[in-house]
């Protein structure tokens, strides 16, 4: 039983994370159209930025700016050189991110190493929770990311650039007729989809391991929320995030993790096949 | 000198090097890299299949290592647990993965573009833990190690794998022969239905073209390819590993169909030549080939999709047609589904 | 009584909340040229898509020469006789010209073998060079057909209905973006074709229309606003106020009217 809400509990925490991530792949491929192989490696980078800035500054705290605004940056520059050049071979965008995300993982294997290594959570010290003696870290990791994701959903609905995205990804060429800079939006899509992985990183950074495989994981699970949420369903995105993780958390605490993971993937499939606008239409604006 | 002839030469001078390999090699570099050319012929044939579904039909698989994996692995639990003999356990490979393409493609088929991509990762990743997961029966990771069943034992007519000279010539004879149903099939009716397809699909059913049914027989196909390259490799490493069915042997199976020329018969040899080489010379001095592989990925997908064979034959057009009258050199993939 | 070509029993079609076809009873006898006509969202190329099988409808029955379609996959149907073309010039653009002409014949028909070489098919060939030269596009035969001009893709594309021996041919708006040296091009060639196939064709230029249809129906808002011959429909008010209320087509209009049918 103890074993059950320990791994009930982490699957809802890996859960949250996983949405904050998953949105940023949910709205590069919802309005670019763009099957980004390279999204766990963003998350990756998170981790590196923050074990990166807790090295320089020894702060972990300012890992929550610096990271995020980072993969904002390097988002907004992959998006004009990568990208946009490739956008009359659409179908090749796959091939080019599968090539990020070799870059991505090698540039981190030269620089940090291949070795993985460990962050410290900044918050010491258990909580005891139903007898069992419960990280605080991840409590407050889980507070992080709810936090997050709630703030991006303002954003989309309460800012300019979040009705633009809305608006393009609705309808791209009205949006475009009624003035709104396609390209420019592009662009920020991108830049966001990046710092959300990489805020998913630095928030998952202590619970994890700083290994430049690190994203393999993460993307099949981030592609899984889209497509099950279904594709265009934000809310939906992150509502299966959050299911599946705890489903597989809970499956995990009864059989082998891989059969758990297997079990996601034949869902996954079976969405894709029978039902490809997703399992949460009810979520959708 | 005309086009046609040109191109005719140059087939002919690849053909010869092939051939003189086991012998012109060693004398070049030396016998390490005899086998380094045998590895190319196997990934060829992985590329090939990625090539037929991607140039010839439209369809961009990402999880062609899932028929690669059912090849390898056919052999090797067909000889180390069936303890079969060269030939049936080359067979079960390649039947495994047909049966396989076939099971799988009855449902990937029946989506396109981007979903189609994504599902066929999908199923190789479910395979790929299946796989892990099932050490028993595959040796997960770690993988299987087999003893080597000797191709030819009958009539004093003994040859196997063991020599590497026979083991070049086997494979050569399999990557020319699969190569030779390529270029049949390519020219062939049902060739150019596939392309029709490829081009138009909606027009395509509206003139007659089962569209769905197509598909399905170029996702087998495309298995048999896979299956094949699988299997030998099997023979070749006596080996089979759960990590071969990863997608990331997909992806970069994709990249040099890409960058050889997808559409193309000789670009999936091409493109794996290309990539392996440059590895294997990488790899001595510096460990992260992976690095170039993605960077050439990019560049050849912003700058020259269609590929170094995709370029050439370009050329070769334009010369063939004097200048004008070319064939436009963009590639021509939709950019909507 | 002999069975129309092609009948539709209260066909409808929806796109969420809007009928594109409603509730739509019509029929082709054979051995005419049908026009249909209507402005933009009455729901033409809707019917296109429901009769070649690209759309199911949401209710109704579709009949081609008695035998019910509805429902049918668009191989099936093309391969029953059914032929068109598509609003959006289409054809296929990385074969040559005579390749598309080809795969239209082997496409429509019998088994694609694998194990043959196409070129060796020397029935298939004649027939591609007897249409090419039909249609006049024999030199640019081994052009690819991605890039020819609008007008010369307009006429691969009839060279296409027309190599398929159709039994039923929908041509969907055939001269649209044409010069009119093509337009007249290609209403002569429609005008042959007419004499042995049975031919819908939906049009928005009025000049076409009223100079080689035998019968027009007009469409509006998914429904059919009127039906009968061009000079009927040119007399017809509602027609009039719904849809030729343009300067250019009143000239067509009159003249239509005055004319003999």
């Amino acid at each position: 039983m103890d074993k059950f809400f320990l791994l009930a509990m982490n699957g809802l925490i890996w859960g949250l994370i996983i949405a904050l991530i998953a949105l940023g792949l949910a709205i590069i491929f919802g309005l670019l159209d763009i099957i980004n192989l390279a999204h766990g490696d963003f998350f990756m980078v998170g981790t590196v930025l923050a074990w990166a800035t807790i090295q320089s500054t020894g702060s972990f705290w300012l890992a929550f700016l610096v990271a995020p605004l980072i993969g904002f940056i390097l988002g907004a520059l992959i998006q004009r050189i990568v990208i946009q050049p490739i956008r009359n071979v659409a179908a090749l965008s796959i091939v080019a991110t599968f090539g990020l995300s070799l870059i991505l993982q090698e540039t981190v294997r030269i620089t940090y190493g291949p070795t993985p290594g460990r962050i410290l959570p900044p918050i010491p010290g258990t909580l005891r929770m139903f007898s069992v003696d419960y990280d605080i870290y991840r409590l407050f990791a889980a507070a992080m990311a709810l936090l997050a994701i709630s703030g991006f959903f303002l954003f989309l609905k309460y800012t300019q650039l979040g009705t633009w995205m809305r608006a393009v990804r609705h309808d791209r060429d009205t949006a475009i007729a009624m003035g709104i800079p396609a390209g420019r939006v592009y662009v920020l899509t991108f830049a966001i989809g990046f710092a959300l992985a990489a805020l998913g990183g630095v928030v998952a950074a202590p619970i994890t391991t700083v290994d430049f495989r690190g994203g393999v994981d993460i993307l099949p699970f981030c592609f899984m929320a889209v497509i099950i949420g279904g594709l265009g369903n934000l809310p939906g995105t992150a509502a299966a995030a959050v299911l599946l993780a705890f489903l597989e958390g809970i499956i995990q605490s009864i059989a082998d993790p891989t059969i758990a993971r297997i079990a996601s993937l034949v869902l996954m499939s079976a969405v894709l096949l029978l039902r490809p606008q997703g399992l949460f239409q009810g979520l959708a604006r | 000198m005309t086009a046609v002839s040109i191109e005719r030469v140059l087939l002919l001078a690849l053909a010869t090097f092939l051939v003189a390999v086991p012998w012109l090699v060693p004398a070049m570099v030396n016998d390490f890299w005899v086998s380094v050319v045998a590895e190319i012929l196997i990934w060829s044939l992985l590329a090939a299949s990625v090539n037929l579904l991607f140039g010839y039909i439209g369809l961009l698989s990402f999880g062609q290592a899932l028929y690669f994996g059912f090849g390898m692995y056919g052999v090797a639990i067909g000889v180390d647990a069936f303890h079969l003999s060269f030939w049936p356990a080359f067979a079960l490979g390649v039947v495994a993965a047909m049966a396989m393409a076939l099971v799988t493609g009855i449902f990937a088929v029946r989506l396109t573009w981007h979903y189609f991509a994504i599902i066929t990762v999908v199923f190789s990743l479910i395979f790929y833990f299946l796989a892990l997961s099932n050490k028993w029966l595959t040796g997960g990771d770690d993988g299987i190690n087999f003893t080597l069943p000797p191709t030819f034992d009958t009539f004093g007519f003994h040859h196997s794998f063991t020599d590497p000279t026979f083991q070049y010539f086997f494979i050569l004879a399999v990557a020319a022969l699969c190569l030779l149903v390529m270029y049949r099939l390519v020219a062939s009716p049902l060739g150019k239905a596939f392309l029709a397809i490829r081009d138009n699909d909606v027009r395509a059913s509206l003139i007659g073209l089962n569209v769905y049914l197509l598909r399905l027989t170029a996702f087998v196909m495309a298995g048999f390819l896979a299956g094949v390259a699988g299997a030998l490799f099997a023979f070749f490493g006596r080996y089979a590993s759960a990590t071969y069915m990863f997608y990331h042997v997909s992806g970069e199976a994709v990249v040099w169909a890409i960058v050889g020329g997808a559409g193309t018969l000789l670009g999936p040899l091409v493109g794996t030549a290309l990539f392996i080489i440059v590895r294997e010379v990488v790899s001595t001095h510096w460990e992260h080939h992976s690095l170039i592989v993605g960077v050439v990925a990019i560049l050849v997908v912003i700058v020259a999709p269609r590929g170094v064979i995709g370029i050439w034959d370009d050329w070769m057009a334009r010369l063939a047609a004097g200048g004008d009258d070319a064939p436009s050199g963009a590639i021509e993939l939709r950019t909507e589904p | 009584m002999t069975e129309p070509v092609l009948r539709t029993e209260n066909l409808t079609k929806r796109f969420g909340g809007l009928a594109a076809v409603n509730d739509l009873s019509f029929s082709l006898a054979s051995a005419r040229l049908h026009a249909i006509i209507g402005p933009n969202g009455a729901g033409k190329t809707t019917l296109f898509n429901l009769v070649s099988g690209l759309v199911t409808p949401d209710n109704g029955r579709v009949f081609f020469h008695g035998h019910e379609i509805t429902g049918l996959k668009p191989h099936r149907i093309s391969r029953l006789g059914v032929k068109r073309t598509l609003q959006i010039k289409s054809v296929f653009p990385r074969l040559s010209v005579a390749e598309n002409l080809w795969i239209t014949v082997r496409g429509g028909r019998g088994f694609l073998n694998p194990f043959r070489f196409a070129a060796s098919d020397r029935a298939t060939a004649e027939k591609v060079d007897r249409t090419l030269t039909q249609i006049g596009l024999a030199p640019l035969a081994h052009r690819q057909a991605g890039t020819l001009s609008y007008g010369d893709v307009a006429l691969l594309e009839i060279g296409m209905a027309v190599i398929s021996e159709p039994r039923l041919l929908l041509l969907d708006e055939p001269t649209c973006g044409m010069s009119p040296a093509e337009t007249s091009r290609a209403v002569e060639k429609i005008r042959e074709l007419a004499r042995s196939i049975d031919i819908v064709i939906i049009e928005h230029d009025m000049e076409v229309v009223f100079e080689i249809a035998h019968d027009i129906t007009v469409m509006a808002q998914g429904g059919i606003l009127a039906s009968g011959s061009p000079r009927e429909i040119a007399a017809d008010e509602r027609v009039r106020e719904a849809y030729l209320g343009r300067e250019e087509d009143e000239d067509y209009v009159e003249e239509a009217a005055h004319a003999s049918a």
